[in-house]
Order: structure tokens, then sequence, then C-alpha cells
């Protein structure tokens, strides 16, 4: 198989995402009115209690971060939620396609999507509440976000597991787990005020490392971006060898066919 | 050399309480350019071992070879070269016709001019020209299966899988469909594997056929060669007047079986050994009313077999 072949295997997802997401008009609200209500909500909140302005950034920072995970984990998740839906999970399986063709291509969408979502709340967070996202710099930007891709990609994979292994049902992991990264990896506040068993489990997330590094750049404490870039691939290269597990384990025990009907 | 080599494949699926044995030792050979049926009653296995066949699902147990690969390892290699139209099939909803065959055509590492020519001939072939359009979740069940079958031929597989082909299709376009099975295995010396539950459709285009009943294979051969098999003979019926022996029928040499009624008699018998002659000769005494004959087709080997 030549190189343009095995690319549009790997384009193959971003395509179906895409057309699926242009004709959805659920694609506004996941890309527009759900992160902006958000970002508003929480700003408004910072208002209203008079917070002082680094922690206007420190809350911001994390509003952002939690809308571009969301929306890059799930079109990862899209890999098997479109095809779940439609019944039409063997067509893609019975291909020649390997499981880093499918997310690595969605995945593509993922950032592209994540991107406009990262201009429209960083502009409007500077529109409505003065602050400048760009202030630590372009590549502190481009570190945050690939952190943060590279952790959605992981979480999107987790969801696709989930359904190969557990079934339809599983489908709710696809809005779930972004809600424990909300809750464990400081996207509201500092990680230190957590319990101690969950600020164990928040030193096992990427997703903390990127926005301590990216709130360093706004004064606020140290961080150690390296040690979460190093888990986030970690976690990357993990998930996708356990999807591949995963989607060889449901030709086993019939998932595939079950998922189908 | 066989296109398709399957020894001993066994497959069962858990369920909540227990493990269900789906397939049973299906032990066959297809050779390259044959059109092969698998045939059975619902809950057969067919589905499953057309599956398996594909690649798609893994058996628990046996070898399996497709295209002279070992398919419990070389399955990427495999599934460039075959492809597969499922029964009641199903594509991404929202995606339209052409959309769906793109993006089919991109999965299988198609691009530019060649993606375009495979998306367009699939399109003309199944004349699908007057659906572009359409999302899929609007077709009916007949333009549904015509999808399946244009994605079916976009990567000109060596190995086509056809999971009851016809179904839901309208008389002409099965036809249609038929005629192109024939086709592809004249033209493009492509082996076509095939389900169906309709036996004019299995006798007129299978070289072999396969019969499957509650996972195990119960019969393999031509068609001729399972209506000899089973001895399922030539039918005679006769509808007279006057007085007969039914045992006098009975006795003649190639009789299978005889079936009187009120007037009327119905014969089973193998036209081989010159039966025919003797069996009107037993009517020396009555009247022939009226006379058919019968030959047997596959539906009377699959009843024979189903039963």
């Amino acid at each position: 198989m030549s190189w343009r072949g095995e690319l549009n295997k790997l384009l193959s997802a971003t395509y179906k995402n895409w057309i699926i997401s242009k004709r959805n008009v659920f694609t506004v609200f996941e890309l527009i009115f759900w992160p902006f209500i958000s970002l508003l909500s929480i700003g408004l909140l910072t208002r209203f209690l008079e917070v002082a302005d680094d922690m206007v950034a420190f809350v911001l920072v994390g509003a952002i971060a939690l809308s571009i995970l969301q929306i890059s984990q799930i079109d990862v998740a899209y890999i098997l939620l479109f095809d779940l839906w439609s019944k039409s999970i063997k067509q893609t399986f019975v291909a020649p396609v390997r499981g880093y063709h499918l997310v690595l291509g969605a995945m593509l969408f993922g950032v592209a999507r994540g991107s406009a979502v990262f201009i429209i709340l960083a502009a409007a967070s500077r529109y409505l509440f003065g602050f400048d996202f760009l202030a630590g710099g372009g590549a502190t930007v481009l570190i945050f976000l690939a952190g943060i891709f590279v952790t959605a990609a992981s979480i999107g994979m987790v969801v696709c597991i989930s359904i190969l292994l557990f079934g339809q049902r599983a489908d709710v992991a696809a809005w779930s787990l972004s809600g424990i990264m909300m809750l464990v990896s400081g996207v509201y506040y500092p990680v230190s005020i957590l319990p101690w068993p969950l600020q164990i489990l928040s030193k096992s997330i990427p997703l903390t490392y990127f926005l301590e590094f990216y709130r360093s750049a706004y004064g606020y404490g140290s961080h150690q971006v390296l040690l979460g870039m190093a888990l986030a691939l970690l976690y990357f290269a993990a998930s996708l060898l356990i999807l591949n597990l995963a989607i060889e384990r449901a030709r086993t025990t019939g998932m595939m066919l079950r998922l189908s009907e | 050399m066989a296109a398709l080599r399957a020894e001993k494949i066994s497959k069962s699926f858990r369920g909540l309480f227990k493990k269900k044995e789906v397939l049973h030792q299906v032990s066959l050979a297809i050779e390259e350019g044959e059109v092969f049926g698998i045939l059975g009653p619902n809950g057969a296995g067919k589905t499953t071992l057309m599956s398996i066949f594909s690649t798609l699902i893994r058996p628990d147990e046996g070898r399996l070879e497709v295209l002279g690969l070992n398919a419990l390892r070389d399955t990427h290699a495999i599934r460039e070269r075959i492809n597969i139209s499922s029964g009641n099939p199903n594509f991404p909803w929202s995606l339209t016709v052409r959309e769906n065959l793109n993006h089919s055509a991109m999965l299988y590492g198609l691009y530019g001019r060649d993606l375009a020519r495979s998306v367009e001939g699939a399109i003309s072939t199944f004349d699908l020209e007057a659906h572009v359009d359409s999302k899929f979740e609007t077709l009916s069940t007949g333009l549904k299966q015509r999808v399946s079958l244009a994605k079916s031929i976009l990567n000109r597989p060596e190995i086509l899988f056809l999971d009851e082909p016809t179904s839901g299709l309208d008389p002409d376009m099965a036809m249609k469909t038929r005629a192109l099975i024939h086709r592809i295995y004249r033209e493009e010396e492509m082996t076509v594997v095939l389900t169906t539950h309709y036996m004019p459709e299995a006798e007129e285009l299978c070289d072999r056929i396969a019969f499957l009943r509650e996972g195990r294979l119960i019969a393999l051969g031509t068609p001729g060669e399972l209506k000899k098999a089973l001895k399922i003979g030539d039918r005679i019926f006769i509808e007279y007047e006057g007085e007969i022996d039914p045992i006098s029928l009975r006795i003649i040499p190639g009789v299978m079986d005889v079936r009187p009624s009120a007037g009327r008699v119905e014969v089973v018998f193998d036209r081989s050994g010159g039966a025919l002659g003797r069996i009107i000769r037993a009517f020396d005494r009555a009247e022939i009313l009226e006379m058919g004959l019968e030959k047997p087709d596959l539906e009377d080997v699959f009843l024979e077999l189903a039963r």
C-alpha cells in the first residue's frame, strides 16, 4: 500500500467526522454554545465573588482547557460512536484499517475543532473579562494545546475500548470521563485542596501538569510539564495498544457483530 | 488452487449464563473463480461463517486460509483483497450514498482518480445515480442493499462475500444483481461466496453449495450431486380413472416413493434407470386423465436437509 493509500485510510475518519459534524446542528452547540456558556458563567461567577485578577486567570484557564478537552476527546470517541448509533461498525472493521488510522484521523479533526474552540474562547475571555490568553507566548499556548489534544485522544480511546469490551451502554463513558478529569486535575481549583487520595490520582493525570504549566506563565506556581508530556504520550501509546487488543477481543467475543445489530 | 480453505472451524458465543455453539468443526474448501453458496435455515450459522471467512470475527478453533494467507494472522493483508456485502446493511446514516462510498473507498486505501473511478463505477453498476445525494437513512431497504453491493466491489476484491445479496431488492434489481454476479464470476475471475434463502437463486448462481444446520456442515457438493446423494428423484403425478395397484408401482426398479390418493398418484423416481416408461405402462388398465413431471430443485434438497 502506497503512502497516499495509507494517508487516505487515516483521513477516512477525518472525512466521516467532518461530514457528520457539518450536517449536525448539535455541532454548533458542541463548538460554540456549551463552551461559551461555560466560560461566561464561570467568568461571571468570578465577578460576583470579586476574586483577584490572577484568580480569574486561574479559573478561566481551567474552563477553556476543559472545553477543548471535551470536544477533542469526543471526536476520537466518535470513531465508534457514529458507527455504533448507525449500527455500521462492521463496515469499518471488515476494511483493512488499523486502530492508529482511525485514531489519528479522528484526532486530526479533534485538533481542528479543539483549536476553533480555543480561538473562540480566548477571544471571548479577552473581550469579556480582559484576560489575555496569549500573554504567556505562542510556544506556551502550543505546548498547552498539544498536551490537551494528546490527553483527549487517550480519553477518546478509553471510550472506544469501553464500548468494544462492554457494549453499547458503555457509550456513557464519552461524557463521564471528562467530568472525572474536571474533578481531579485541578480545572477550577489547585489540586492541593483535594483529599490526599485524589491528590495522588491527580498526579497521574497529564491534564494536571498542563494546567499548572499554563498557569505558571501567569505567575501561578511552578510546573513539571515534561513529566506531564511523558505521561500523556505514555497513556496515548498504551491506549492505542489496548484499543487494538480490544478490537481483536471484540472479534473473538462476537461483540463486533452485536454492535452492528 | 483453493481461494479459501477452512478446517474444523468452531465458534461459540457466550451468553449471560451459558455458551452457545454456533459453528461446529466446519471444514470446506472453495476454489478460485468459483461461486459458492452457503445455505441453511435461520440460525444455522451462515452469517457467522461468512463473518469468520471475511475476518470480521475470529473462530475459537480451527484453521482458516484465505487466498493462501493465514486468516488468523495475516488478517490485514487479507482484508485488502476481499470485500463483503452484509445482509440488512447499515452505513453512517447522515452520509449520502456518494459520501458513504467515498468513505468506504478511503477505508480501502483508494485515492485520487482510482477512488473517483471506483466510486463512479459502483454507482453506475448498481443504478444509484438518482440517489447519490440522498442520505443513507432516507433510502428504502432495496436501495440500502444496492449501496452495500456497490461498496463491496470498490476495491475489486479477489473474493467477494455476499450475505443475502438480493434480499429486499425488487425482482428487476434482483435479476440484475444475479446477472452481475454471473459477470463478475466470468469476466473478473472473482471468487464469490454467498448466502441466500432463495433456492432458485442458489441453483442459478452456485457451482457448489454447502448446507449448514445447527452449526454443522451436513452436505457439500454441486446441486446435482446433492440431489443424487439425497436420492431426491424426479416426481411424476398422474390423475387417472380405473384401478391401479400401488404395489405394482413400488416394485419398479428406480421408484423411490409412491404417494397414492383418490384418483391420483404421485411417484418419485430415479430417471436414469428407465423407470419412467415402466411407471406409465403400469397404467395400462386405467385411463390417464392428466399427467405432469417435475424435476427436483434445490428447494427439495433444502427441505430434505433442513428436516
